[in-house]
């Protein structure tokens, strides 16, 4: 693992329950926006959401648009690091329809659990969504057409990992189209190992 | 690999972060890039 300034396990244990609170109490007071407020904030279409199970689009909690380049290609296969609920993963294997595929990967359980829950309830079968970390993809060397991820890459804390893992993931040519957010200012060092900065 | 950031997106403007989100200068981007091939 690259150099990290915080507690990495204790900062995944802050992470998957602050998680588990979005799929809990989705309705909840949150640092950041859930649901269709986010989805909106991020520019959503609202196509995009139609048919979705409601307790996918509750738990949303995107913080920009990584479709803003297009949604996938019909026949792509696709992985969505830090899929959550698995609102853009079921996005995703719509747009890449009946010969695409998309593979979500969440260190959450409940997230895991609501995410297979709403795909079956949505009856979308060319996306699973498997345990893992963004810095251990569980997906073979070489197989995305397109990576995709939301929110997510912010709080990991090897992120120079997580980017070698998505570079493996793709084939050569293959896109990478991530939503996150961006720091104008510098933050100290002292911030770096406060992990409540990290998760709100 | 060159990178191409999209539109800003006030990701927190309105929410429980946004003044936290304001002192460092958080925003939401679309980013993407490609694999060489």
């Amino acid at each position: 693992m690259n150099d990290v300034t915080v507690d990495v396990g204790k900062l995944r244990e802050e992470i998957q329950s602050k998680y588990r609170e979005v799929v809990d109490h989705p309705d909840a007071t949150f640092h950041f926006h859930t649901g269709l407020r986010a989805a909106a904030n991020a520019g959503y279409e609202d196509d995009w959401l139609e048919g979705l199970p409601k307790q996918a689009i509750a738990s949303f909690a995107g913080v920009a648009n990584p479709f803003h380049w297009g949604l996938p290609n019909a026949g792509e296969r696709v992985v969505d690091v830090g899929s959550g609920a698995g609102a853009d993963s079921m996005i995703a294997a719509r747009a890449a329809g009946p010969t695409g595929r998309v593979v979500g990967v969440d260190m959450t359980p409940e997230m895991l659990q609501r995410a297979r829950a709403g795909a079956t309830e949505a009856g979308i079968e060319n996306v699973e969504f498997r345990a893992g970390l963004a810095e251990r993809l569980p997906v073979d060397a070489a197989w995305a057409d397109l990576v995709i991820s939301n929110g997510v890459l912010n709080l990991v804390p090897d992120k120079l990992g997580a980017y070698k893992q998505i570079f493996r993931a793709l084939r050569p040519g293959g896109r990478i189209q991530i939503a996150d957010i961006c720091v104008d200012q510098p933050i100290p060092e002292g911030a770096l190992r406060d992990i409540d900065l990290w998760t709100g | 690999m060159d990178v191409e950031y999209g539109p800003v997106v006030d990701t927190f403007g309105g929410a429980g972060g946004e003044e936290k989100a304001r002192q460092f200068g958080t925003w939401g981007y679309p980013i993407r890039a490609r694999k060489p091939a």
